[in-house]
């Protein structure tokens, strides 16, 4: 095989299609994390939250036979996480990146736990009915368009619509700069009346809700069941999309389809290029190698809320 | 009374951290009973792992020499405020590093065992100084950077013993090391090596580094606080880059001694989440060389008493990294059981209590 003709075999239509398809779960994660960020509060869990949204979702497809209810069920466990989250970090003030770590280790060892006593096996839960696809009549003959977004899960759409809606909350609602100022200057949010601890919980269940479902995504969508470990890292790839994008809706957004991107180009390459040419383990490692070139050459010392990371201290208004 | 007083209030972080622990172990029962199993059946089970004979019990102890340096290796980072979450990967390139020159090099075992020690050593070493750069000269959080550089080093290894080293038998794994480059069994017919040595070592090495030397008082001082340690005209960033190689160091030597001492090879996936453990059981120790000692055979013994207990008891193995995960959340949440603690032992005169300890 010559490299045009290689080329030509790695940078298809698929190649996009793909892209969308594996960015979603990172998006919806990025995203949420993005709104946790805002508000001054660094969930280093994330990929814990996903594990068990994951988790929640196949279960919740599995038991009661409709994908939609294990959907909600991870939305609704991610928020649970994220509430023993914020209790530690937020209102016993302990160090947040050592609360997110607990978490995440509380979730990897959790939810192969249960998965173990749920169905008498690890590894693997059995098959489990996933979301419905959406195909739109009108893209069928749209070039490009049509076989990117035709057919892909249901929830692809609204996602990727995320970014708008997080910049209409953030920049043009009151509780938007609310949300920016428990990031930014707590204190001063407390002086005109606000509580910031209360919007930190907020900003921070909802983002776990959102990386719930993104892995809920990967269970009931992307692939049909729940595996241990299935998330892979996905969570944190989304926390270094957020510092990637600066913490904005869009940058965000973008990052996220790029660490997609590059994921779904990882896979095109392992199978495209011989494993006697380059092997396996080498494309394996390109989306956590990537990332780390891009957090290396492209941090930005301003990116981020001014008060992450720190614990709300009323006393010391 | 004001004698017993003033010693609980002294010692109140390890006293917390104890209750901390307990806890934990009581949330832990609470979800093995919820999920239908018997948790005090568990316990026995557990113990009867751990230390129901002489193979077991010195099984316990042959997990706490990589459980006890590895998590050293966290202490020496975290004590320069540097997260190293990156030690079961380091810990992976460590082991690798040295079967190769285990196996490959030749030499007499005076200098060849000291010699793979080493290489390990400075695998893991070299390995932790990429998050280091990350974070002294690029602002990169080094729990992201340590956490994603755990994948590349799981894969390189898991290429090399399946794909480039030639393979022996039907696990992927690299040859046996030679004799020279093996720690001596200690007590015949047990796992019990001399890698105990090595880890009382690196206990005394760390605690003399860190409290008897200006370099580790440095380094502690970083840890404290930065902007006072700038002052102080410490050079932070140095001492957080000589603080990440250091702990991937030890990271390293924890996966060459359980080459050396326990599997002989690098064996595919051999590492049972020393890595991850590591964090638990530098944080239950207080950040302190011995109190890791003491933590890494809580953990030991849970590792070992864990695998009787998932054959006999119908318990999953992933019960270890839940423990963990629990363990650190609630030494995270201590503060909240300090505030209690001190009303308990305090009473209403804390000024009074405070002046004492002062004294």
């Amino acid at each position: 095989m010559n490299w045009t003709e290689a080329l030509k075999a790695i940078f298809t239509l698929t190649l996009l299609t793909s892209t969308v398809r594996v960015s979603i779960s990172i998006v919806l994660a990025g995203m949420g994390e993005m709104l946790t960020e805002r508000s001054g509060v660094l969930n280093i869990g994330v990929e814990g939250t996903m594990l068990v949204g994951a988790l929640a979702g196949a279960l919740g497809s599995y038991f009661s036979g409709s994908p939609w209810i294990g959907l909600l069920a991870a939305g609704l466990s991610g928020m649970l996480i994220g509430l023993l989250f914020s209790f530690i970090a937020i209102s016993l003030r302990s160090n947040q990146s050592i609360t997110g770590l607990a978490i995440y280790l509380l979730c990897v060892g959790l939810t192969g736990y249960l998965l173990q006593i749920i169905f008498e096996h690890g590894g693997n839960s059995p098959m489990v009915d996933t979301l419905p696809t959406l195909h739109m009549k009108f893209l069928e003959n749209v070039p490009v368009l049509g076989p990117i977004f035709n057919d892909q899960s249901i929830i692809t759409i609204p996602v990727l619509l995320l970014p708008v809606l997080f910049y209409i909350i953030f920049y043009r609602t009151p509780w938007g700069s609310w949300l920016r100022a428990a990031g930014e200057n707590p204190k001063a949010l407390a002086v005109v009346g606000k509580n910031p601890v209360r919007i930190r919980y907020v900003a921070t269940l909802c983002g776990s809700f959102l990386a719930g479902i993104g892995g809920a995504y990967l269970s009931i969508s992307q692939t049909s069941l729940f595996s241990e470990n299935m998330v892979a890292g996905r969570g944190f790839i989304a926390l270094s999309a957020v510092i990637f994008g600066g913490v904005q809706p869009f940058g965000v957004f973008l990052a996220c389809i790029f660490f997609g991107f590059m994921d779904a180009l990882q896979k095109t390459l392992q199978t495209v290029i011989p494993d006697t040419l380059i092997p396996r383990e080498l494309f394996m490692s390109l989306p956590y190698v990537l990332t780390l070139l891009v957090l290396a050459g492209f941090i930005k010392k301003s990116g981020g809320p001014a008060d992450i990371g720190n614990p709300y201290l009323k006393e010391s208004r | 009374m004001h004698r017993i007083r003033k010693f609980f209030l002294k010692q109140q972080p390890v006293f917390i951290t104890i209750i901390a622990v307990l806890l934990a172990f009581v949330i832990v029962g609470l979800i093995l009973a919820a999920t239908g199993r018997n948790p005090f059946n568990a316990v026995y089970f557990f113990v009867r792992g751990a230390f129901g004979n002489m193979f077991n019990t010195t099984d316990t102890i042959s997990r706490v020499i990589p459980l006890t340096i590895a998590g050293i290796a966290f202490l020496v980072g975290a004590q320069s405020s540097v997260f190293n979450v990156g030690i079961e990967g380091q810990l992976l390139l460590g082991a690798m590093a040295s079967a190769v020159v285990g196996y490959i090099v030749k030499l007499p075992a005076y200098i060849h065992l000291p010699l793979m020690l080493l290489a390990g050593a400075l695998a893991g070493g070299l390995y932790a100084l990429i998050p280091a750069w990350l974070k002294t000269k690029r602002k990169v959080n080094e729990i992201l950077s340590t956490i994603m550089l755990n994948y590349p080093a799981t894969y390189f290894t898991h290429f090399l013993v399946l794909k480039v080293i030639p393979i022996e038998g039907v696990v992927p794994a690299t040859p046996f090391i030679e004799e020279t480059a093996r720690l001596p069994i200690l007590i015949e017919g047990t796992q019990l090596h001399a890698g105990v040595f090595v880890m009382i070592m690196v206990v005394i090495f760390a605690y003399y580094l860190l409290y008897k030397t200006s370099l580790g008082y440095e380094m502690r001082a970083v840890g404290y606080n930065k902007t006072a340690a700038r002052f102080h005209g410490i050079p932070v960033e140095k001492r957080m880059n000589f603080a990440f190689f250091l702990s991937g160091m030890m990271a390293g030597l924890a996966g060459a001694v359980e080459v050396a001492g326990v599997h002989y090879r690098f064996l595919d996936q051999f590492s049972p989440g020393y890595g991850f453990d590591s964090i638990t059981v530098a944080l239950v120790g207080l950040l302190n060389p011995f109190g890791v000692v003491i933590s890494a055979t809580l953990f030991g013994a849970l590792k070992t008493g864990i695998l009787e207990m998932s054959v006999y008891s119908g318990i999953p193995r992933q019960l270890t990294t839940l423990i963990n995960g629990i363990v650190v959340l609630c030494v995270a949440a201590k503060d909240m059981l300090g505030g209690w603690y001190a009303r308990i032992f305090r009473g209403k005169d804390t000024y009074e209590a405070q002046k004492e300890i002062s004294q």
